[in-house]
């Protein structure tokens, strides 16, 4: 009985701080900025030096 | 003992909300302490924060974007080292990431039962999409190909894939549908770059920018390849000639066979009708050969049954919009019907538990009498608009900006006829009829009396303005200006024309767009903004 308790209790600290950690990235809009001010502008100088095959 | 937690929690909510009201933008446009666009860093459409919608709406808004995140990190650990090629090797998947702001900016200023649609709505958007990018990066020859890549068949993005439903081995999937058609509404930045592409190339620019993006992306290799064949289509107008054969001429240097399947112009005609069924057969009689498979009607036939429930269920979502009880509405009823209709058309179940959910909703609303954005809308408006209603949150901000609820997009009314089940040839000729009224189709090509419908469907629905999106540089639409300005003068209908380049915001800019409208509400009708820090502001840098 003991154990379940622990491994509850360990679970619902699991959840708990999943929650608070997707929550706050939610509110603080974190991925959109991480995105747009890091990741896009990496992206875009790979992108732009990208040689294309054009010929059709 | 019977403990009953909802008054205690309901008043710790109520507690709560009225503490940090002060932060909800529809209390600050309100009170005059903000609005909708002050958590905005000026011009990128990065928001600062999310919106707080108080305690509930907040955790709805919250609970959707764990779904949508959870369905893109499963889309990524399917295949990552795929999923990174593909990122690395084309402009467009750079653009998907702009996704998590695309949906926040589609239902801001949304609560209650309209935020509670719309989350089941982009939940259902973004599963299908993500499946979508699963498979066709999974399985694109370029990156190395996969298990289904012979099984894939390429089609024009208009073409319905309801008849494939008679393949059930096969997979068709919309070549541009990635690169060019749903990219577009997610990031304003990327179809400019393919347009740039074709005009570099040496051809003059396209009348219309559609077919102008998607040549570039023929230009700048980068379509993924798959399938044996391509399927081209006429649709929606005959503007897309030219493209389809730039395209035509990339897939055969990949080895890729293609076919052209031409639907009847004159929709309405019988004649017409009977020509489009024709064009149908010969369809499948070639995939049939290249793909040596058989047809299957019962295959199809279930599938068609599926269609026939959702457009069931479409007929009496546009009773419920003809009231002022309804939380489906704007952006959120047309993309959704978009990808219903274009991407999932009966192949794709799940469509029709969200239909069902949505469904129950709109009914309770008619019986509680429930009036969406609390009851602040002034205006019913029809809009004639292309796909997605180009720039896609438009209807939102209509909405937030002046009380303008955009009731129904003409897209929305696609083909909603109900096909046999049991015959195969009036099943063929109830699904040419169907796959005629297609995407920016219905209401655009085939004669003046599809276009005079705006009309008759403002009037069911109860509208009292009609916008037409005017693009600037299709000649198509041109030519009836004065026409539909006159008739809305006889007809009694507020009327407004709000000009757009489609997918090049570099002519119009989504500011320009706005800037019509708000001209039109205070200086035509002399009313004011619900949010004034929506009426001018700056998102040229946005996605």
């Amino acid at each position: 009985m003991k154990a379940i308790f622990k491994i509850l209790g360990k679970l619902i600290g699991l959840v708990l701080v999943l929650f608070v950690a997707t929550f706050a990235l939610y509110m603080t809009n974190g991925e959109n900025k991480l995105i747009y001010y890091v990741v896009r502008p990496l992206l875009n100088k790979h992108y732009d030096s990208q040689s294309r095959n054009r010929q059709i | 003992m019977n403990l009953n937690f909802e008054k205690p929690l309901n008043m710790a909510i109520g507690a709560i909300d009225k503490k940090l009201e002060r932060f909800d933008p529809l209390w600050q446009s309100e009170h005059g302490t903000g609005g909708l666009r002050s958590r905005y860093y000026d011009k990128t459409g990065i928001a600062k924060y999310r919106e707080w919608r108080g305690c509930r709406d907040t955790m709805v808004d919250y609970v959707a974007w764990l779904k949508n995140l959870g369905m893109m990190g499963m889309m990524v650990a399917k295949d990552p080292v795929r999923m990174m090629k593909g990122f690395w090797e084309y402009r467009w998947m750079g653009s998907f990431l702009g996704s998590f702001a695309f949906v926040d900016r589609l239902f801001e200023g949304y609560r209650d039962r309209e935020l509670q649609v719309s989350a089941l709505h982009s939940n259902t958007i973004v599963r299908t999409l993500c499946g979508l990018i699963g498979t066709i990066i999974g399985n694109d020859r370029r990156l190395g190909g996969g298990p289904d890549s012979d099984n894939l068949v390429g089609l024009d993005e208009t073409i319905p894939t309801l008849f494939f439903a008679g393949f059930p081995t096969l997979k068709p999937e919309p070549m541009q549908t990635l690169p060019e058609f749903v990219i577009c509404d997610v990031d304003q930045h990327i179809e400019p770059y393919y347009i740039d592409v074709a005009e570099s190339y040496g051809l003059p620019a396209d009348v219309c920018s559609r077919c102008a993006a998607e040549t570039g992306v023929t230009f700048d290799d980068a379509f993924p390849i798959f399938g044996k064949m391509v399927i081209s289509t006429n649709q929606p107008c005959n503007a897309s000639e030219a493209t389809s054969m730039f395209q035509r001429r990339r897939f055969h240097r990949e080895g890729l066979l293609d076919y052209p399947f031409a639907f009847a112009m004159q929709h309405n005609e019988a004649l017409g009708n009977k020509y489009s069924a024709q064009e149908l057969r010969n369809c499948i009689a070639e995939i049939e050969k290249v793909y040596n498979v058989k047809f299957d009607w019962t295959a199809f036939f279930e599938a068609a049954r599926r269609v026939n429930e959702q457009n069931m269920i479409e007929m009496e979502k546009w009773e419920i919009l003809a009231t002022p009880y309804s939380p489906l509405c704007g952006i959120s009823e047309t993309l959704y019907k978009l990808v219903e209709w274009a991407i999932a058309n009966g192949r794709i179940d799940y469509f029709n538990d969200t239909d069902r959910k949505v469904i129950e909703i709109m009914r309770k609303s008619v019986k509680d009498k429930y009036e969406p954005f609390q009851g602040k809308t002034r205006h019913r408006a029809f809009l004639w608009g292309p796909s997605a209603v180009y720039y896609t949150d438009f209807p939102t901000w209509t909405q937030n900006c002046w009380g303008l609820n955009i009731v129904l997009n003409m897209d929305s009314t696609m083909g909603h006829n109900i096909i046999n089940t049991e015959d195969p040839e009036q099943a063929l000729i109830d699904l040419a009829k169907f796959s005629e009224k297609g995407v920016m189709r219905h209401h655009a090509v085939g004669g003046w009396d599809n276009v005079n419908a705006v009309w008759d469907w403002a009037k069911k629905l109860n509208c009292d303005m009609v916008l037409v999106n005017d693009n600037v540089s299709c000649k198509g639409m041109n030519g009836v200006h004065a026409m539909l300005e006159e008739q809305a003068r006889d007809l009694g209908f507020y009327f407004c024309f709000v000009p757009h380049d489609l997918e090049d915001c570099r002519t119009i800019s989504r500011q320009d767009m706005r800037k019509a409208i708000s001209s039109y509400m205070n200086v035509v009708l002399g009313e004011e903004p619900l949010d004034p820090t929506l009426v001018e502001f700056d998102d040229s840098e946005a996605w």
